[in-house]
């Protein structure tokens, strides 16, 4: 067809129901709003890893829909999360983007939390452990007992990773994404991964595009690495599953990583369990993903800043055994393709970037072709289709047409 | 640094301050002329997020000069940088090499960025860091032997395909 005008272009494609979306719920700022009640404040968000704080007292800080979360490590070696407010007045209580609470805050003592405000103090279990002149101030209408923190659902797992829920009533995490972790909980599981690589991006994008780009493979048309080390009949061979609850898995082929002058074979570092060069994909709902490239694990997790705007953390893990050879050439491998200054990440970036800057809240709403059916291969859109589908139950909204109330792919048509 | 220590501060400058126009212009084949042929070259951070010394992209020279021979065949922005560096110190070191500390900030001029129309022509801060390097002097000029950019920016949006 030659270009459209503008009712040809607005008119629907010709493709069933589930196989493209409107944009506007990449753009809609009250779709962001019910995005962050009733799927970021529900569910699991892995927000930093056991790696992260070593040692009792060790804390790291975080953001799960607007709510300041802290994780903090109990002289018990437990990991606790609470919200990271204070009773008082509501300060956020830990500044710091990570620490150790065991050398005393200027206004506190040593192994407390203490609010810098008006110093009150709270132990590793989030007990309120001090108010400053309580009795004079309170004198028996309210003590320690009624001012703990709020803490929140934490568990530690599928490699060490610490998932925290603002829900009390969340569902266990194993049963949340245990399906979906299956391919590669060996190899996370085998010895404790230890975090080698820290940095983060701001892009104005939504946060779904940066999934999306992380669910479909179709766009390794954009990777030149990415063509010279697979497109071979093992690559058209691997295949995407989805899981319950939104969750998708891209399964593995053998990376030629060698085509790529420069770059070498994996095969050596492996991650245990693991055949040699082999690549898997974990993608959660709602926008977490786990990538083993054979010798080192990635891991990114989108904070959403706004419809147009996400916060995109990346870590790079190896084993905590490795010796200085091994984590550095697990470094390097990492870096080839992964890091910022790579050959994969940048290209990704401006992908999703492009697309942002082209839907702006606002901007007449377009249908997102997620239509390609190649036998659930990995050129096949249905990772998308999936996640979507999943996006619609808990939105109550129609993926093509987020005025409308969700119902199946096959009854919208 | 001995006697001729004005001279060598002079080469040592002009290296550093040579070597960032080359950079700035995408020049990448002239350079790595101004390094050895053992030159080794490394981006890192230190994150206090995770506690941890981090490198964020390390080479040789042979490395270098196949990424930025292979810079036609990627994607990428085409947002030149600009490099402010100024040499703060240098000192010599026992084999009679010299660590010389810059001061770094690398500016970005958008033009397909993000959106052209409304962005291109815009200029802003992309990292801020130090140049580490290690160099020796050879017939009065001074050759990189290693380059460290040390960045303290470790939230790198976009990030890039090109050296620093
Ligand atoms: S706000 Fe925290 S002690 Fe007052
Ligand atoms: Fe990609």
């Amino acid at each position: 067809m030659p270009a459209r005008n503008h009712n040809q272009w607005k008119a629907n494609p010709p493709l069933k129901g589930g196989e493209w979306i409107d944009s506007r719920i990449y753009s809609d700022p009250e779709i962001y709003e019910q995005e962050l009640e009733d799927i970021f404040k529900k569910v699991w968000v892995p927000i930093c890893h056991e790696s992260e704080l070593p040692d009792p007292y060790d804390f790291r800080t975080a953001t799960i829909a607007r709510e300041p979360v802290v994780v903090a490590r109990g002289p018990d070696n437990v990991v606790r999360a609470f919200l990271n407010v204070c009773p008082h007045r509501g300060m956020m209580i830990e500044r710091r983007p990570s620490g150790s609470f065991e050398e005393a805050a200027p206004s506190g003592n040593p192994k407390r939390m203490t609010c810098m405000f008006h110093g009150w103090q709270y132990d590793m279990k989030g007990n309120c452990v001090y108010i400053s002149r309580e009795k004079e101030g309170y004198q028996d209408r309210l003590c320690k007992e009624d001012t703990g923190l709020r803490r929140l659902r934490c568990e530690v797992n599928f490699g060490g990773f610490i998932w925290v829920s603002l829900d009390d009533k969340v569902m266990s995490l194993e049963d949340w994404c245990g399906d979906a972790f299956k391919c590669i909980r060996k190899p996370l599981e085998a010895e404790p991964l230890e975090i080698f690589h820290y940095h983060k991006a701001v892009i104005g994008t939504n946060y779904k595009l940066w999934h999306d780009t992380n669910s479909e493979f179709y766009h390794d048309f954009m990777h030149y690495h990415n063509r010279v080390t697979g497109f071979n009949d093992a690559y058209f061979a691997r295949e995407n599953t989805a899981f319950k609850h939104g969750h998708v898995n891209v399964g593995s082929f053998e990376v030629q990583y060698d085509e790529y002058e420069g770059f070498e074979s994996r095969a050596e570092l492996s991650f245990p369990g693991l055949p040699p060069n082999q690549w898997y994909m974990v993608d959660l709902f709602p926008g977490m993903n786990f990538n083993l490239r054979g010798s080192a694990l990635r891991c990114d997790i989108v904070t959403p800043l706004g419809p147009d705007k996400v916060m995109i953390e990346f870590r790079g893990f190896g084993l905590k055994s490795d010796t200085p050879e091994e984590r550095r050439t697990r470094i390097d491998h990492h870096n080839s393709i992964w890091g910022p200054f790579g050959r994969n990440l940048h290209e990704d970036l401006i992908g999703v970037a492009g697309q942002g800057s082209a839907m702006l809240p606002g901007s007449e709403n377009r249908r997102i072709l997620h239509g390609r059916h190649e036998n659930n291969l990995i050129h096949d859109e249905v990772g998308m289709r999936h996640y979507y589908d999943e996006w619609g139950k808990w939105m109550n909204r129609l993926p093509s047409d987020p005025s409308q109330p969700y119902m199946p792919a096959e009854a919208a048509e | 640094m001995g006697t001729n220590g004005v001279a060598v501060g002079e080469s040592v400058r002009d290296a550093v301050y040579r070597s960032c126009i080359l950079l700035d212009d995408e020049k990448w084949s002239d350079w790595l002329n101004l390094c050895d042929a053992d030159f080794e070259y490394e981006i890192t951070a230190w994150s206090p997020e995770i506690n941890k010394d981090m490198i964020y992209f390390s080479g040789n020279r042979d490395y270098l000069q196949s990424m930025t021979d292979m810079l036609d065949k990627h994607n990428t922005d085409h947002s030149p940088l600009r490099r402010h560096a100024t040499v703060y110190t240098i000192d010599e070191n026992d084999d009679g090499t010299l660590t010389v500390m810059s001061s770094l900030a690398i500016y970005q001029n958008l033009l397909d960025g993000i959106n052209s129309h409304i962005d291109a022509g815009e200029s802003h801060l992309f990292v801020i860091g130090r140049y580490i390097d290690k160099m020796k002097i050879e017939d009065g000029k001074a050759i990189f032997l290693e380059r460290k950019v040390a960045l303290d920016t470790r939230r790198l949006d976009k990030g890039s395909h090109w050296p620093l």
